[in-house]
Parts: C-alpha cells; sequence; structure tokens
C-alpha cells in the first residue's frame, strides 16, 4: 500500500497521542496498574515503597491475606523518593490508594488532616494487646488508632572493631544494663580522638535529613520532653532539652564527629562508617545486610549510651488505610493480617527490621543476615517509650522536624549558644502546633 | 543583514550595517493573509495553544490562586488574600534565598556563557582531536541533574572526596566544601558550570556556523588584531545566540534544584538556600503549600523581570548576518 506522507503522519499523530497522554496522567506501578482507591468490593490498591527483602515480605503477606479472604489486592511498589508527592498528589485528586506505608514521623500529618481511616470501629477487641505499648501509641491521633505499627527501628552504635582496638577501646557492652553512659561516651570519643589522624574523627551520627527526629533520643535519654503530654505545647526549654543540645554540640566542638556531619549534610553518617573516617556510627538495623555486603573490615554493634534513662528513636513505618477507600472493612483486615504473627517474623527477620507485636519482640526473632546483632536493636528497641513514640506521632511533626533542623544547625554549624537554642527549638515547637 | 549596527563607535571595520535595500519588512507592514491561511495558521498552532493553556497558564493561574489560600494541600484551603505575601518580607530564610539566587545567577549566567562561548571558538577552529573535545563538554548535558549532584557529592564530600584529597596530598589544608558556607556555595556553582557550559558552547558552535569567513578576511584585511575579530565581529554575530542563551540561562538559574538539594540541601545554615528549595522545603516537608506557592510567584516575576529587561535592552537579539 502507497502512504503519502500525509496519511504517514497522521497515522504516526493518531497512535502516538494515546501513548503521550498515557504518559503524562497517572502513575507508573509495578504491575502496570495504575494508583488509586479501588471501586470493586473486594479488591483493594496498596502503594508502599521498600528494599528487595522488604518488598518479599510485604508480597508474602499480601498473598496469604488474598488466600484467606479471597480478595485482591494490587500492590503498587514506587521509589521512595516519589512516595509521599504521589500520595500527595493522589488525595488531592481525590483518587488515593486504600492503604499505604507511611514513617511514624510522617504519619501524624495524614491523621491530623482527616485523610487517614480511623480504624477503631473495625478492629476486633483487643487488638491493641498484640502490639508493644510504645508501637501502638505511634499510630494514635486524638485517642484512636489510624494505622497499624507494622515494624520498627532503632538506633545502636556500629563499631569498626580492628579501629577501636587499635585505639584502645575495647571495654564495649554486651548487655543492654551495661551501655555507656554520657559520660562513657565522652571518654570513649576523647581516647578515639587522641589517637586518630586529624582526618579521622570517633564517631558519626545518623541526623542527616529526616533523620533529625533522632536527635530526640538524646533528649529522652536525659527523661525530657519536647512537646508537652497533651502534644499540644513545647515542653523542650528544660534540663534535659539543654542538656542533650549541650552534649550533642560539644561533639562538634570537641572534634568527635567530621565537621559535615551536620543535619542538612548531604554525606549521611552511614557512609562515612563504610569509608572508615569514623570507627563509630549511629545506625539502625536496616543497614545490617547492606553493610555486611559492603565491608571487609569485622564489625559489630552496640548499644546507643544512657544518661537518666535509654532513649531511642522509634523508627519504621505504620500501615494505614485512607479515609476515602471504598472498602473499610477490608483495607482493616488487610492491616491486621499484615500484623499477624507469622507475617511480620518474616518481614522482619528477612528485612533485618524490628517487631511491634510483643509477642515477637518477647520471643526474639533471628535476622537472615547477622542474626548475632538481633538482641542488640531488639533490646536497644526495648528501652523506646510510649511517651516518646506519641510525641512523634504528633500531627505537626512535619514543622516540628523544620524547627529541629533550623535550631540544631545553628548551634552545631554556626556556635549558637545552649539556651538560645533550647528557647529557639521551644519557640519554633510552639508556632509549629499553635 | 535585518539590523542596524552593532560595531560600536571606533570599530576597525563595520562590518554590521546594513543597506537599506536589504532589511526586510516590518512587522507593521507585513502582508495580511487571507482568510483561509489565517484558519489553517491557526489549526496548526492549535494543538501547542492547547497544551500550553492546559500544561503551563492553567497551572500558573492555579498557582497564583493556592498562593492566597491557607492550605496544607488537604481540603479546601483557608483564603488569606495576601497574607502569605506579607509574611514573605519579615521572612529571613525568603531574603537569604532570593541573595542567594540572585547571586548564583550573577556568576553562573556570565560564566557559563563566557566559558561556552571560549569553547566554542576554539573548537570551531582547527583543533586536533576536535570532535573528541566537543564530545567531553557537551557529554555533561546527557547526565542527569541528580546524577550531576551525585557526582559533585563525590568530589566535594570533605571527608571522602576527591577533591579534598588532592588538595592534602599537596599538604594543604582541607576545604570545608560541605560545613563552610562560602565553600558550599561555590561548590554548587562549579557543579552548574560544569554541568552547563557544554550546553552553551553547542549553542555558540551552531551560531558561528552562520558567521561567514568573509567578515574575518575583511576585518584582517583591514588590520583587525585576533581580539579586535572575535570582539567586533564574533560577539556581535552570535548575538541572537547570546540573547536566548542568556534568557535560558538566567531561567535555569533562577529554577536551579536538583543540584542544590542533592549536593547541600540548602545548608550550611541556608547558605545554599535558592527560591525553588527553599519553597519545596516549605510546601512538600513543612506542607506550608500557600507559602511555598507565593515563593513561587515571586520566583516567577523575577525571572519575567530580568527578561523583559534583557528584552528591551538587547540591541544584537535579532542580529543575522
Amino acid at each position: 500500500m502507497d502512504l503519502t506522507r500525509r496519511q504517514l503522519l497522521g497515522a504516526a499523530g493518531a497512535l502516538g497521542l494515546p501513548a503521550a497522554l498515557a504518559g503524562c496522567g497517572g502513575f507508573s506501578t509495578s504491575d502496570g496498574s495504575s494508583g488509586g482507591a479501588s471501586g470493586s468490593a473486594d479488591t483493594l490498591t496498596f502503594t508502599t515503597w521498600g528494599t528487595d527483602a522488604e518488598i518479599a515480605g510485604l508480597r508474602a503477606a499480601v498473598s496469604r491475606f488474598e488466600e484467606s479472604s479471597g480478595a485482591t489486592v494490587s500492590l503498587n511498589v514506587v521509589p521512595y523518593e516519589q512516595m509521599f508527592s504521589n500520595i500527595d498528589a493522589q488525595i488531592q485528586a481525590g483518587n488515593p490508594p486504600d492503604v499505604f506505608r507511611v514513617p511514624y514521623y510522617t504519619f501524624g500529618s495524614y491523621a491530623g488532616a482527616g485523610q487517614l481511616l480511623d480504624l477503631s470501629p473495625h478492629l476486633e477487641s483487643g487488638f491493641a494487646d498484640r502490639f508493644t505499648p510504645q508501637a501502638w501509641a505511634a499510630v494514635q491521633n486524638g485517642g484512636s488508632p489510624y494505622g497499624v505499627p507494622h515494624h520498627t527501628d532503632t538506633s545502636a552504635i556500629l563499631l569498626n572493631l580492628p579501629a577501636l582496638e587499635a585505639a584502645g577501646v575495647t571495654d564495649i557492652p554486651t548487655r543492654l544494663e551495661d551501655a555507656w553512659s554520657w559520660d562513657d561516651l565522652a571518654a570513649v570519643a576523647t581516647t578515639l580522638r587522641a589517637s586518630l589522624p586529624d582526618d579521622q574523627y570517633p564517631f558519626a551520627y545518623n541526623w542527616q535529613g529526616n533523620g533529625v527526629t533522632r536527635w530526640l533520643s538524646w533528649l529522652f535519654q536525659a527523661d525530657g520532653r519536647f512537646l508537652t503530654e497533651d502534644l499540644s505545647g513545647p515542653a523542650i526549654d528544660s534540663e534535659a532539652g539543654r542538656a542533650a543540645v549541650e552534649f550533642t554540640q560539644s561533639f562538634f566542638t570537641q572534634g568527635w564527629v567530621p565537621p559535615n556531619d551536620t543535619v542538612t549534610s548531604s554525606t549521611y553518617a552511614q557512609d562515612t562508617w563504610y569509608a572508615q573516617t569514623v570507627p563509630m556510627v549511629w545506625s539502625g538495623a536496616f543497614s545490617i545486610p547492606d553493610a555486611e555486603s559492603t565491608l571487609d573490615f569485622e564489625w559489630g554493634a552496640t548499644f546507643a549510651p544512657q544518661r537518666v534513662r535509654g532513649g531511642g528513636d522509634f523508627g519504621g513505618n505504620a500501615l494505614v488505610a485512607t479515609a476515602g477507600t471504598a472498602n473499610p472493612e477490608l483495607a482493616a483486615a488487610l492491616l491486621a493480617s499484615v500484623t499477624e504473627e507469622e507475617s511480620m517474623r518474616q518481614f522482619c527477620e528477612g528485612a533485618s527490621l524490628l517487631p511491634t507485636r510483643a509477642d515477637l519482640v518477647e520471643q526474639g526473632i533471628t535476622f537472615d543476615v547477622r542474626p548475632d546483632l538481633a538482641p542488640v536493636f531488639l533490646g536497644q528497641a526495648s528501652v523506646v517509650r510510649a511517651q516518646d513514640s506519641a510525641q512523634v506521632a504528633s500531627p505537626d511533626m512535619a514543622s516540628i522536624i523544620t524547627v529541629l533542623q533550623d535550631q540544631l544547625e545553628e548551634a552545631f554549624v554556626g556556635g549558637q549558644d545552649v539556651a538560645t537554642t533550647a528557647q529557639g527549638l521551644s519557640d519554633g515547637i510552639a508556632d509549629a502546633v499553635r | 543583514m535585518t539590523s542596524p549596527s552593532a560595531a560600536p563607535a571606533g570599530a576597525p571595520v563595520d562590518v554590521a550595517a546594513p543597506a537599506a535595500d536589504e532589511r526586510g519588512p516590518s512587522p507593521g507592514r507585513a502582508r495580511r493573509g487571507s482568510p483561509g491561511e489565517a484558519l489553517a495558521a491557526y489549526t496548526f498552532l492549535a494543538p501547542n495553544l492547547v497544551l500550553l493553556g492546559l500544561f503551563v497558564l492553567l497551572p500558573l493561574a492555579w498557582a497564583v490562586w493556592i498562593s492566597t489560600q491557607d492550605t496544607d494541600g488537604f481540603g479546601a484551603g483557608t483564603f488569606v488574600g495576601a497574607d502569605n505575601y506579607a509574611r514573605l518580607l519579615s521572612d529571613g530564610t525568603f531574603w537569604r534565598s532570593v541573595v542567594n539566587t540572585t547571586l548564583f545567577t550573577a556568576i553562573v549566567t556570565p560564566a557559563s556563557m563566557a566559558l561556552g562561548l571560549g569553547a566554542a571558538v576554539l573548537l570551531d577552529g582547527a583543533l586536533p582531536a576536535r570532535g573528541f573535545f566537543r564530545s567531553v563538554l557537551i557529554l555533561p548535558m546527557a547526565v542527569s541533574g541528580v546524577a550531576t549532584a551525585l557526582i559533585g557529592v563525590l568530589v566535594f564530600d570533605e571527608n571522602s572526596g576527591v577533591l579534598d584529597g588532592i588538595i592534602r596530598a599537596l599538604g594543604l589544608p582541607g576545604v570545608a566544601w560541605q560545613s563552610g558556607g562560602a565553600a558550599a556555595f561555590t561548590s554548587v556553582v562549579l557543579v552548574t558550570l560544569w554541568w552547563r557550559v557544554g550546553f552553551n558552547m553547542l549553542i555558540y558552535l551552531a551560531a558561528l556556523q552562520g558567521v561567514g569567513a568573509h567578515l574575518y578576511e575583511a576585518a584582517t584585511l583591514d588590520g583587525a588584531s585576533a581580539w579586535q575579530r572575535f570582539r567586533y565581529v564574533t560577539v556581535p554575530m552570535v548575538g541572537p545566540a547570546s540573547f536566548f542563551l542568556l534568557v535560558m540561562n538566567v531561567i535555569y538559574s533562577f529554577q536551579v534544584f536538583d543540584i542544590v538539594f542533592v549536593m547541600t540541601g540548602g545548608g550550611p545554615r541556608d547558605a545554599t538556600s535558592v527560591l525553588v528549595t527553599y519553597a519545596y522545603e516549605t510546601g512538600f516537608v513543612t506542607r506550608d503549600q500557600g507559602y511555598a506557592a507565593a515563593i513561587g510567584v515571586v520566583l516567577l516575576l523575577l525571572t519575567l523581570a530580568v527578561t523583559a529587561v534583557r528584552w528591551r535592552t538587547s540591541r544584537t537579539r535579532d542580529l543575522v548576518e
């Protein structure tokens, strides 16, 4: 058949237009389906991000739910960088997924804005009892659960054992009750500072980016709070708050951390440890598989230090259902199912993450990679208190994170004094929760 | 030639003075087409106009509307009129970002154009391995901004970066590329230049192809030196390319985001915070989307103002041989 140029261009345009328009709209998915709440009575959409191990655990849990319920779950895996811009756009367009994964420090923003499903009417009596108190507190908003705590993670100290031994640091805590005090940590850091060359430092702390909430671990260790008990005002300008600022500021003035280990730095603390610029780094258990496959030196882990008490960040993620889901009962059933013992154990052991179920915490789990380190991270997670995790679930956490970043940057890089920083934190948090 | 002379007083050659009969028809004297031709023209323009309206003008109008709201992006916002703009006046981080953005633009735009023109002139000549050098300079264009910034992090990491490694190997103290404000700003500028010079060179290379050899020959016969040939022949004759690049570089510079976001996150202490990173932080981290939209509108106005000023003051934007 002969084609004129006009016919050819017309045909190409007709064929290309739908593809071009398809490229403009919607969001790519792992299984080719588009995102958005399902209309079918027995179908759910579930948007998440995750490592390969996490996705494998989630797929197994979802398959288990599909078999038991007869429902279909469309698992939509997106890169973390796109996750919440996608979710926000879908919510704004009135087309959100039925279920999605969310960090605890972001959970409050959605729950407080009325975008999540109140699970109270959909969960069986006593459902809360399956979780640790601190995990359950992290998914509350106004006294009601708006999600389920799927897993947690918290920071312990990863150690370059040969480097520490070379510096004479050999007394490393192996039991939670023997964890270093702040003074012990200072002594270790001073020893390392004296023995390391100028371009190496004793440790690095993982407070970069949204990890700034991990600074709160020092506040909790000093038995402080950043919000009042009803989460309505600041409580950080206290003896504990000032002690936490003063001690962490000394990391920079004493040369215990690299100058670029700031809260806004683009270099993550863990990379600094990988590069052997520091022999110690605070890190979550999630990094164990990566470290094991990357590092060529002997490494271990120990507990984070304590002051008045132990304290740590309640990291990890919740699973939530959106307020507009067409299938609230089914969505709640999925959330309950993926937090069953078998699903949570398989997920946490495969991905080196910590369970939120009380029974699994009590029994213990065994990581697939470096199982010897699981007790360290489980022990570290046990010092997190419900009063700590409940504060991080504040609906105003997004604004509070910005306040923490600004004020700690001023203290660490700008040399702002302790009293001014504590006052700045307090004023900023007061504005944020107003 | 379609433009009045661009050669300044004292120039040894008047290469740009056109003869009156060479001037094209002015817009005011354009022949009016038949209604059929107009219809055809609008038919051809329609798809672009629809796309422009749908994906540029409508979102712009929407952004202006959002900038008058107090909203976290969920549900209906509260109309606050010009309150978000009033807040900008007393926001120190906003003004720091304005200064940083302006300084970044003022440094990167002329530097990338000058380096691009210099490279283009060099590589337009009979240089050995000319194709190789052109490819090397153009290659960064093929790399995404985020990847470029990640390369920048590898180079400028003050613990284990390549650059500080070299500096220390020379016995000099390392530079605080990440924890020092001025050094961090410099690192962002240097990476941006590495990324953008190739684009400028490419446009200038194309423009140089249109400059006739006879102009240089005439200038040489009139006794013009190499510098004078460059200054009074090359520079005016690539005027339209310069105008295009100026506008594009200003727009790119005002909109810089990925390199700053990945390399420095706006820190330390807002030393590299620019308007787009600040708008992003405000809109998507703090979730104050009305205020973020107001920052975006200010950015648009600044870009339009700079473009308009340059449009009115450029004498060589339409200069062709």
